[in-house]
């Protein structure tokens, strides 16, 4: 409890005075204070309602611990990210190909875009038991899963790029005589790359989200069974809040990640500038 | 009532053309029936109220749009479809964000051999002034500097007519200024026919050598207005306040606020 009053005032003491330190610094010191507070509470919580489930942060740390030392987590994180890359990868290679036709294509769109959009608000977690009768309990169903959950977010992201195409650059296009497939390469595809890249990292978060659940479901290995499997046997809410944080953490470290795409100097225009 | 051109062989001509655009089911006639000649080598402005056709009379001369009535030809071919030998320089900009202001520019001459490729895009940045800058991103130009690209990309493919739809429009007046004078020099350099349309008075009076007014919609030609003042033109001068006079009296508008 002390513990926890003390992070607590030098916390306040640090937010208070942050407006002193340059900006830079203030990006780091301000985000570490909150959550310096939120474990601050989260502790002072465990101790005042004296609950003997839900752990506290050192249990969960000792619990992370014990994650890395008995070798699961590794086993169980590069499973769930294998999923997610093959899906995502499989997803990328099919939507982008096919959002650009269809989003070019007036009578492709007219004859797609229904189903497309029909079939898009089916949930991906609505089709695990398709996935496991089709793929069997394993990586197939995973990757299944996850190819379809990234698949409409990169198909119509990629569509609604090709059909925002400004007029202007496609007349250019015209007036300079490109045209066919080298339309596509030099018009089309760049012009709509920085909203495609927009589509893969939102496509990349939903991946992220659903293997979680889709491995609470109906897979046997993977972070999201990890939870289950912890909470099942025996309670150890530890490894369940560790795992949590684990995953928040590999979502941010995939997203840091994608994002290095919209750095390339041919995107960095379709980004608004700060 | 066809105009004749004033000097030179007659290089783009609008014979009857209309344009009806479907507006809501709702037939909207922006022209009527404009004819008009512009001589080669002509620099012409065509000057109207917003909304009045003059764009649309340049899509169609560009081959973006088919009239409903009438035709435009160029060298007595009708007009059917956009020609790289005739390029268009749009008000916002047309080039192309995601690449250096080398590829832009090359894009009409992309076909060309290497040494050419190089000796033609060389020439006309620095022809616009923008040598050094080669590699730069449209993203990290002014304005200004971004329509020089536009202008350099169109000299490329030595067009021998070039439409400018506002082309200065989204400019400070300064860089408009600069780039009007930098225009001339180039026309004078290359002497390409230029059709320029504005909606701005000292524009088409600092520019063109005749300015066709255009009445509002449906839009029509109210008259031919030439400039016969040699470059560089004194605006300050009583001929320059004549002229001026009378375009505004054509345009319905006060000159005097």
């Amino acid at each position: 409890m002390t513990f926890a009053v003390a992070t607590l005032v030098v916390s306040v003491a640090v937010l208070l005075a942050a407006g002193r330190l340059p900006k830079g610094a203030q990006n780091w010191v301000l985000p570490i204070a909150v959550a310096a507070i939120l474990v601050a509470m989260w502790d002072a919580a465990c101790v005042l309602t004296g609950t003997e489930v839900f752990p506290s942060p050192l249990d969960t740390v000792l619990a992370f611990g014990e994650l890395i030392e008995s070798q699961r987590l590794w086993g169980d994180a590069t499973a769930s990210l294998f999923r997610v890359t093959w899906g995502f990868l499989l997803a990328t290679g099919v939507g982008v190909p096919l959002g650009l036709v269809v989003g070019w294509s007036t009578r492709t769109f007219r004859a797609l875009n229904p189903i497309i959009q029909g079939l898009r608000p089916i949930s991906p977690i609505a089709w695990i038991p398709i996935a496991i009768l089709w793929f069997g309990i394993g990586d197939g169903a995973g990757v299944f899963l996850i190819f379809l959950s990234s698949f409409f977010p990169i198909t119509v992201g990629t569509m609604a790029a090709v059909r925002n195409i400004s007029l202007v650059h496609q007349r250019s296009a015209m007036n300079f005589g490109v045209q066919g497939l080298e339309l596509f390469r030099r018009v089309v595809l760049p012009a709509a790359l920085p909203q495609i890249i927009t589509s893969l990292r939102i496509a990349l978060g939903v991946a992220w989200l659903v293997i979680v659940a889709a491995e609470m479901v109906g897979m046997e290995t993977g972070l999201g069974y990890l939870i289950n499997d912890a909470r099942n046997a025996g309670s150890r809410y530890d490894l369940v809040v560790a795992t949590m944080i684990l995953i928040g953490l590999i979502g941010i470290l995939l997203d840091f990640l994608i994002r290095r795409l919209e750095r390339f100097d041919e995107v960095r225009w379709g980004y608004s500038q700060r | 009532m066809s105009v004749p051109s004033r000097s030179g062989d007659p290089k783009v001509v609008f014979e009857g053309v209309s344009k009806v655009f479907d507006k809501k089911g709702e037939p909207l006639q922006v022209l009527q029936d404009v004819d008009l000649t512009v001589a080669e080598g002509e620099f012409v402005c065509l000057l109207g109220p917003s909304g009045c056709g003059k764009s649309t009379l340049l899509n169609i001369a560009g081959g973006f749009e088919r009239p409903t009535d009438g035709r435009v030809s160029i060298d007595g071919e009708e007009v059917t479809g956009p020609n790289p030998k005739r390029v268009f320089v749009f008000q916002e900009y047309g080039i192309f964000p995601w690449a250096s202001v080398w590829d832009n520019v090359v894009l009409g001459v992309r076909d060309r051999s290497k040494e050419d490729r190089h000796r033609i895009v060389d020439e006309v940045i620095e022809l616009v002034g923008l040598k050094g800058f080669e590699r730069a991103y449209p993203m990290e130009l002014s304005g200004g500097m971004k329509q020089r690209v536009e202008v350099a990309r169109a000299l490329a493919v030595s067009p021998d007519v070039i439409y400018m739809d506002e082309p200065f429009g989204a400019l400070d007046s300064l860089t408009r200024l600069t780039l009007r004078s930098e225009l001339l020099r180039i026309w004078n350099e290359r002497n390409p026919t230029i059709l320029f349309v504005t909606h701005d008075v000292d524009e088409a009076m600092q520019l063109a050598e005749r300015v066709v007014v255009f009445s509002a919609r449906p839009g029509r030609i109210a008259d031919i207005v030439e400039v016969d003042m040699p470059h560089p033109r004194d605006i300050g001068s009583p001929e320059y306040g004549r002229v001026k006079n009378r375009l505004y009296e054509l345009l319905g508008v006060t000159h005097m606020i």
